[in-house]
């Protein structure tokens, strides 16, 4: 079951469209990894597909119907976001900012219920920083910071979960737990789009990659589909080869270029 | 312990309220207020007690809380703690529409002074957002910026107005730059009442949406606040009363940016939770500023923004400290 689809999406900052008409669809149950340089596009596409960065021209339509028919609060429900960072202005601890997760089903006046904040304690264990529950977030590591946030949009309970880089500044251990979690979500029937840069934990996540290269899809489709030399010589300008891994999933293995002949990827063309 | 931190503030919101009441400017005991309270008395202590001294109370109160609870609303919504009505310029542009009236006005005029202290500060207001509008709207760096700017120009305009008024027209002049309840009345606080309801209701059911924003625009618009919607409503709520407030008891400072401070220390970060309580002790403090104002160095009566700033200027300097 679809249930966000965008077609023909455009949009981007001021005069700069930094998204062209990209036809793009994930379904519930299902996790797909958006692939691609840095300044590709990735994040831009994610704040359109989550409706807090509008359209310019293209539809995204989440459970068949118009974001734009939606109400804000409801789409928030529905569509949880997990921003690479936030504003720490004022000094907020993990459980006050995992808590927010919970405001869309509040609304302006309802305090937290018990089953809430059973949520909230719920989504901060999951991430592991139960010890740390009443720590600052500002006295926390970047890598924790994702996991609060990753805990925040756990504590929304969404139906659709987009991903802007969790695992940037994830240990190995928790890259790990990021795909385990990642994994039961979408087992759960959770729809999820993430951004990564590492290929090894999107082949193990994602059920389906698809590669942004300015602003337009470059390539979508499971790995064995995608995967190629091409892909990685036009896209991110480098040499590269697969090996298999003791896993059965390919290993994307860059060619270190010291000398000249890497270094412009127009030559390499 | 928050609770007992809610009835402690509730307890010197009485506090203030009845010391205000007991001890005013004239020589009327503490008994014969009380006998007034309960229905009786001498009717020269009621004229003093209903005429003069709870409505000078009730604008204090009214004024207090509005002054917090904007300067609150402010802090959380530019997401700067050093955010309050003065910052903004919304404060200057009210006090200077008012110091010109004053010294332009005809005598009969008078009454009018609030109006030009709401037109003011709407100007000012107006003139922020319009600087600070950008792409994607007024951002709230962008805001802080066009307010430092705004303010400048209102303290110029209120200086030059001062240097140029006539000495009868200076004291009234010089009342609205301190800040002052002295011409405080029936009529003000009635008029303030139904002005200020709009606005502090609509600012405490954006509260969670505040501390949402309070994260960045971004991350508040994936939970489902209304940026632009929240953002511009907020600011006008905050600006209506900051108006309001200078209209009726010119400029005092210090109380919207130092009580949303001790709120938010004593009963955390969240603005839903803050906000309401900020208007609560915004309103014990100037009350209580008041009445050191009138009682400190009697018979002579000290600006009340002098009052709330030596209040507030020790705090806002140990504040700063304790945070870098």
């Amino acid at each position: 079951m679809t249930l966000l689809r965008a077609r023909a999406l455009s949009g981007g900052y001021g005069r700069d469209t930094i998204v062209h008409e990209v036809d793009f669809q994930v379904s519930a149950g299902e996790c797909v990894a958006l692939m691609g340089p840095n300044g590709a596009g990735k994040s831009t596409l994610l704040r359109l597909l989550a409706g807090i960065l509008p359209v310019r021209s293209g539809v995204v339509e989440l459970d068949g119907q118009p974001l734009a028919a939606w109400r804000r609060r409801d789409v928030a429900r529905t569509v949880g976001f997990v921003p690479q960072l936030v504003n720490l202005a004022f000094p907020v601890t993990v459980h006050e900012l995992v808590e927010q997760g919970r405001a869309p089903h509040l609304g302006p006046w309802r305090p937290p219920t018990r089953r809430d904040h059973e949520i909230v304690d719920a989504a901060i264990a999951r991430v592991g920083l139960a010890a740390r529950r009443q720590a600052s977030v500002a006295s926390l590591s970047g890598g924790e910071r994702q996991r609060v946030l990753l805990a925040r949009a756990l504590a929304s309970e969404p139906r659709l979960l987009l991903l802007d880089e969790p695992a940037a500044a994830l240990d190995i251990r928790h890259q790990l737990d990021l795909v385990e979690i990642v994994r039961t979500l979408a087992g759960s029937g959770v729809g999820i789009v993430l951004i990564a840069h590492d290929w090894q934990l999107a082949l193990r996540v994602a059920d389906r990659l698809v590669v942004i290269h300015h602003g337009r899809v470059w390539a979508a489709g499971a790995a064995g589909e995608i995967l190629s030399a091409r892909l990685f010589r036009e896209v991110f300008g480098v040499e590269a080869e697969f090996l298999n891994g003791p896993d059965g999933l390919p290993v994307v293995v860059p060619r270190l270029t010291l000398g000249d002949a890497g270094l412009d990827p127009a030559a390499a063309l | 312990m928050r609770r007992g931190a809610d009835a402690l503030l509730v307890a010197a919101l009485v506090g203030a309220v009845l010391a205000a009441l007991l001890w005013g400017g004239s020589a009327l005991s503490g008994s014969d207020v009380l006998r007034v309270l309960a229905g009786g008395g001498p009717p020269e202590a009621r004229t003093i007690v209903f005429g003069l001294r709870l409505p000078r109370i009730v604008l204090a109160l009214l004024v207090g809380a509005s002054l917090a609870l904007a300067g609150a609303a402010l802090q959380a919504l530019l997401s700067n703690p050093l955010a309050d009505p003065f910052l903004l310029g919304i404060s200057g542009g009210g006090a200077a529409a008012s110091t010109l009236a004053v010294v332009l006005l005809p005598p009969l005029a008078i009454a009018l002074v609030p109006a030009a202290a709401l037109a003011g500060a709407a100007l000012a207001t107006a003139m922020v957002w319009w600087l600070a509008r950008g792409p994607l709207g007024p951002s709230p760096t962008r805001m802080i910026l066009a307010g430092v700017a705004v303010n400048a120009a209102t303290s110029a305009v209120i200086l030059a107005v001062l240097a140029m008024a006539s000495s009868p027209r200076l004291p009234g002049a010089l009342a609205v730059t301190m800040g002052s309840f002295a011409s405080a009345s029936t009529e003000a606080v009635a008029w303030l009442v139904p002005y200020i309801l709009l606005p502090a209701a609509l600012l405490l059911h954006h509260g969670r949406d505040l501390g949402l924003l309070a994260t960045g625009e971004e991350s508040a618009a994936a939970l489902g606040v209304d940026v632009g919607v929240v953002r511009r409503r907020v600011f006008l709520a905050a600006a209506m009363l900051c108006a309001g407030a200078v209209a009726f008891a010119g400029v005092i400072g210090f109380v919207g940016l130092v009580t949303p401070h001790i709120c938010r220390l004593v009963f955390g970060q969240q603005p839903r939770r803050v906000l309401p309580r900020a208007a609560l002790a915004g309103a014990a403090l100037t009350v209580l500023g008041d009445l050191v104002a009138r009682r400190a160095l009697a018979p002579v009566e000290l600006p009340v923004g002098v009052v709330t700033a030596v209040l507030g200027v020790p705090f806002f300097v140990v504040l700063l400290r304790r945070s870098s």
